[in-house]
């Protein structure tokens, strides 16, 4: 909202007042002022007129000029097309500074001396979006009756105006209204506000005419029939104005119509009363139909949008914007005026629907002022009176439904003062409501009922009176204190902190966590559904396909992350992320995804070759241990029958049943896909709802053995079709005396015949109430071998 | 025979020979040579026999046998030290070569922001909160005093699934359901999360972005309990001597409602280009809980008061660290997140 510091001022006295402090003030008190602007910007302007002017002799369409300014003469160089002899010109002198900041200095123009320069409007800094082409390729022309040597000249252009740009919030919206602005000036600076009020002006009384709504979003409706008004250009003063306010003008009806808005934030439509097709405007919400708004576009009536109508025709897209068969044009005569309250949602909701909306529609979706109506009219009228005049002005015919009774909110001191922590006197708290234009009723010396201004429509209750105060007062005056409560314990979530735990080990095994987005493509969408298996959650109003879907797993998004990398010569990427994922029927779980690629954690300066299932199974085996998850609940089954993961080189790990993680290498078919060239990469994604939410063996003290444990090693040639999982959980059934299968070679090729791997495993024996005897490891080592030959066909070596 | 001198030549020979030699194979030889059962010097004593004042050949010899003695083991010793310096050059490594390897993974910045907020809080005696990013309506606007015409529910603003489930927009929804959970009972709690809105992403929007939702709720909190609370937070956060200030605001969900600007850590006021000159930086929304969403959560606003505050992660970091493009977090470019090493800052 633009709004004019010398409109303002007719209202409220703020000569003395800059414009800087005026909009600080505002800013602190809930009216941000984003930027102060002024109308135009020169110094050293003078009025001169053209004495002569002459063709330059070195140039084809420059013209030296010998110009009076009143004190002297100046010769200036100027390439106007339209400068001329005996014209009134702004004349800008040697050392003047434009509103761009260029400074104009006394320089040669092919060969000819230039004191000064012959302006434009825009060079001044008015935006050429006001001014006709002409002026803008041209100089100004100033009036015959202009003054030579006037050196106010921005002021007897009216460009010497201030310009507050407020950023309104929602609460504020009865600050779309000039008059509104006046008011909260005057309250912060504690001047008197006046607003002028007119009486109603009719000449005759007009009983044909109908005015009703059948619209629930239609409450109220007043409308005047103005007969014999002269359409034609607006005053200067008023196109001033509105300039400033960032309108344009386009005849006097149109104009007092916006200007009347500007003031009261009433939106204000006209009709031409001779092109309704009857004598009635009727509001409704049932149409559906085409229809022609004043941008000359067709639009789409449907139910449910408002509408103004005519025998059943509409006539106005209500509150939005009229319509071209009613339109008012210069040849106008009689004409209607519609002072109406139109719903702010059903408003918003025909707007928005249709793309379409102007100063109107922004007012009427924001809320307004539902108890001024008729002196809204009264004002249109007045100004249709001063500035075209016209023959005949009815009565204004009403439809209102409206309860325009005022608004009493209850409240006391000390509920203010609990509620801010301040200590306000009651005298402090009436004067800053009074101040606001509150009208305050004592009960005793606490308590008051508040009566709101009618155009506070965002006063509801009690606690909005406690912002008035301190807003109006200062948030200096609010006691810096601590909340004083019951002490609590600051805890961190069970989810987090277990989070954490895992972030923490991550990083501290050198991978590094990452952050990527919960929407996805459909493509990303679709693939490393391992965990998650129910149906995707779709965005129904996404802003874009690259953010159309919820993700069900992190890994794509992680895998996108690595190819960034990969992409920007980043090598040896470790990266994880933990976050939430989300599939239909409500299912949220955390997930945890692992993406390692290139080369190991050097832990040495000898290269230890790619990173492989085993480093991100190393991760995995970490985890699961910090949370003393018992191997025996866990299965590695193998990730068959998959596109994704390289089938020989993938496990999905199951937890009492349930699917706990997926990793692996990825499918070469895939590495393309992620920039990868060569070498593969490792991954993981895992269900981490379901770590944190099973049960997990507590840390207790087991007794250890007083006596010596004995290593006895065991090296043989085993078929593959056997897993290292199968054969170790074999051999610990053998004995309670057998405490740890440890593997320490693994070896295949060179000597092993193919589909053949050689393993050493070392085998802990111990025994709490003795010491082993040679006879007891004898019948071990039996027992073992046995079970080796019998169970997995080995072949021991050396 | 006039075995002292016969000592003297034998002596003088020895510590002549021992003292022209470094090397430790010649000393060893020397040593054999004299001291050892056959050297030069035990052979000495076969003489004993031929004289009349023995005490005085023993004292001779033992003194001869001494002074030899320790002047080899001298020579050895240096020999040794010698040896053994040589060696050390030997040995010497390029102590410049960058070290074994036991870095440490490094953080997106937006996550040293959380648990660095949540640390502060948890400190100050607040709980952890969590709640769905996939929300209802009701609980996202409804129970927040956003009722169903509200501007902030325009469809460009949320990203919506159907028309009762959304992303949430901010963290305000964990308000309703914390109150809803605690069933009037005093709150004490932060919520961090990922929140959404129906934004192109460019340098200061993104449609995804993380607050810390902020909720206290007791009998006697004002504005001014928020104040000294958001001050604590920010001398934390930024440096010891950060100052808040408030500016009135509006939100739906709190009244009275302010927008939280802290005085520049980086000019402390002076202003620079952080604070735009002006001294001071917005940092976040806050206010007291409006009377009717305590109402709708079931907390009597005649008894119950409490205040709310939402602070931008990536506003936050972003301000700490001077990141000047909000894409960079969700970048992941690894040059751009191993800038961020340090594990605690000053």
């Amino acid at each position: 909202m633009l709004v004019s510091l010398k409109e303002v001022g007719k209202y409220v006295d703020i000569s003395d007042l800059k414009a800087e402090d005026i909009a600080s003030r505002l800013t602190f008190s809930g009216i941000e002022v984003e930027e102060i602007k002024r109308s135009a910007y020169a110094t050293d302007l003078v009025i001169g007129e053209v004495l002569t002017c002459e063709n330059h002799p070195n140039s084809d369409h420059l013209h030296i000029c010998r110009i009076d300014i009143g004190t002297e003469i100046l010769d200036i160089v100027c390439g106007a097309p339209n400068v001329r002899k005996g014209l009134k010109v702004i004349v800008a002198k040697v050392g003047c500074k434009l509103s761009n900041d260029k400074v104009i200095n006394r320089g040669e123009i092919r060969g000819v001396t230039s004191n000064g320069m012959l302006c434009a409007l825009n060079e001044l800094g008015v935006d050429p979006k006001y001014l006709r082409k002409e002026q803008i390729e041209g100089i100004e022309e100033l009036p015959n009756d202009a003054k030579v040597g006037e050196t106010r000249v921005l002021e007897y252009l009216g460009l010497d105006d201030t310009i507050l740009d407020l950023s309104l919030l929602a609460n504020r919206s009865d600050c779309y209204a000039i008059y509104n602005v006046a008011r909260e000036i005057g309250a912060l600076f504690n001047r008197e506000v006046k607003i002028p009020v007119f009486d109603e002006i009719k000449t005759y009384q007009d009983n044909e005419f109908k005015i009703s709504s059948l619209a629930s979003g239609c409450p109220a409706f007043y409308g005047k029939i103005i007969k014999g008004v002269h359409i034609k250009e607006s005053p200067k003063w008023l196109k001033d104005v509105l300039r400033s306010e960032g309108i344009r003008s386009i005849d006097n009806i149109v104009d007092i119509g916006n200007y009347v808005m500007l003031l009261t934030g009433q939106p204000i439509h006209c009709y031409d009363y001779d092109k309704l097709l009857k004598k009635e405007l009727i509001v409704k919400d049932n149409l559906n139909e085409k229809f022609v708004a004043l941008d000359e576009k067709e639009y789409e009536i449907k139910p449910g949008d408002l509408v103004v109508t005519s025998d059943n025709k509409t006539m106005c897209l209500a509150g939005i914007m009229g319509g071209e068969k009613s339109e008012i044009t210069s040849e106008s005569k009689n004409i209607v005026v519609e002072v109406a309250n139109f719903n702010f949602a059903s408003i918003r909701k025909t707007s928005n629907r249709l793309g379409l909306s102007s100063d109107s529609s922004l007012r009427f979706s924001k809320g307004i002022n539902k108890d001024q109506a008729q002196d809204v009219i009264n004002l249109i009228t007045h100004f249709i009176k001063e500035l075209s005049d016209f023959d005949e002005c009815s009565q204004t015919i009403i439809y209102d439904t409206l309860d325009h009774s005022n608004k009493v909110v209850d409240c006391s001191v000390s509920y203010i003062n609990k509620r801010l922590g301040s200590s306000f006197s009651y005298n402090e708290i009436v004067d800053v409501l009074t101040s606001l234009h509150f009208e305050i009723e004592n009960i005793d010396n606490d308590n008051f009922k508040a009566v709101v201004p009618n155009y506070r429509i965002d006063i509801d209750g009690k606690a909005d009176l406690s912002e008035e105060v301190i807003r109006y007062k200062g948030f200096d005056y609010i006691r810096n204190e601590l909340p004083v409560m019951e002490t609590t314990v600051g805890s961190e979530s069970l989810l987090r902190s277990k989070e954490r735990l895992i972030e923490s080990y991550l990083l501290d095994n050198g991978v590094d966590e990452v952050l990527s987005y919960t929407l996805i493509n459909k493509k990303d969408a679709e693939q490393f559904n391992y965990i998650n298996k129910n149906d995707g959650i779709e965005i129904f109003n996404p802003l874009t396909e690259d953010h159309k879907y919820i993700r069900r797993n992190i890994l794509s998004s992680v895998l996108r992350v690595m190819e960034y990398n990969i992409n920007h010569k980043n090598n040896n990427v470790s990266i994880f992320e933990i976050s939430n994922v989300y599939s239909k029927g409500d299912k949220e779980e955390v997930h945890l995804a692992i993406v390692l690629e290139g080369d190991k954690f050097k832990q040495d300066k000898i290269n230890l070759g790619s990173k492989t299932y085993f480093d991100i199974k190393g991760l995995l085996e970490g985890i699961l241990k910090m949370f003393n998850i018992d191997n025996n609940r866990l299965k590695f089954l193998p990730l068959n029958d998959n596109q994704e993961f390289h089938p020989g080189r993938s496990a999905k790990v199951m937890l009492d049943g349930k699917v706990l993680a997926v990793l692996g290498e990825i499918h070469p078919l895939k590495r393309s896909e992620f920039s990868l060239k060569k070498e593969a990469c490792v991954m993981l994604e895992m269900n981490l709802s379901l770590l944190f939410n099973t049960r997990s063996a507590n840390n207790k003290f087991v007794e250890l053995s007083k006596y010596p444990s004995v290593n006895r090693d065991f090296a043989f040639i085993v078929s593959e079709e056997y897993s290292f999982q199968m054969i170790k959980q074999e051999v610990k059934k053998i004995s309670s005396l057998l405490k740890d299968v440890h593997l320490f070679d693994i070896y295949k090729g060179e000597h092993i015949k193919e589909g053949y791997v050689s393993l050493a495993l070392s085998l802990t024996y111990e025994k709490m109430d003795g010491t082993l005897k040679e006879e007891e490891i004898a019948a071990l080592d039996n027992k073992v071998k046995e079970t080796l030959i019998n169970k997995f066909k080995v072949e021991f070596r050396g | 025979m006039d075995y002292k001198l016969e000592f003297d030549n034998l002596k003088s020979k020895a510590l002549e020979e021992i003292s022209k030699t470094d090397d430790l194979k010649a000393l060893d030889e020397l040593k054999n040579k004299y001291l050892a059962k056959k050297g030069e010097i035990s052979l000495m004593m076969n003489h004993i026999r031929e004289v009349e004042d023995k005490k005085a050949f023993g004292e001779l010899y033992n003194l001869t046998r001494k002074e030899v003695e320790s002047f080899l083991n001298e020579k050895i010793k240096k020999g040794e030290e010698k040896k053994l310096n040589e060696e050390l050059v030997k040995e010497r490594i390029d102590i410049t070569l960058p070290g074994n390897n036991f870095e440490r993974g490094v953080a997106n910045p937006f996550f040293k922001t959380i648990n660095e907020i949540e640390d502060i809080f948890v400190g100050m005696g607040y709980s952890i909160a969590t709640g769905p990013e996939v929300d209802y309506d009701k609980y996202v606007f409804e129970l927040l005093n956003i009722p169903h015409d509200h501007p902030a529910r325009d469809m460009q603003d949320t990203l919506y699934i159907d028309n009762n489930l959304l992303l949430r927009s901010h963290t305000s929804s964990v308000q309703a359901h914390v109150m809803e959970n605690a069933k009037g009972k005093p709150i004490k709690i932060i919520c961090p999360g990922k929140t959404y809105r129906r934004d192109d992403d460019d340098m200061t929007h993104s449609h995804q972005f993380a607050q810390v939702e902020g909720l206290v709720i007791d009998k006697n909190i004002n504005l001014g309990n928020l104040k000294a609370t958001l001050e604590l937070f920010a001398q934390k956060m930024f440096s010891k001597d950060t100052k808040v200030r408030f500016r009135s605001s509006f939100f739906p969900f709190t009244e009275p409602s302010v927008e939280v600007d802290i005085s520049c850590f980086n000019c402390k006021g002076k202003g620079c280009s952080i604070c735009k000159g002006s001294g001071w930086i917005e940092i976040l929304g806050a206010g007291m809980v409006h009377p009717n969403v305590l109402k709708m959560s079931g907390y009597d606003p005649e008894v119950y008061s409490g205040f709310a505050f939402g602070i931008g992660i990536e506003r936050v970091t972003m301000l700490k660290y001077g990141i000047n493009d909000i894409r960079r977090f969700y970048q992941n470019d690894l040059r751009f997140i191993k800038e961020f090493k340090k594990v605690k800052e000053d």
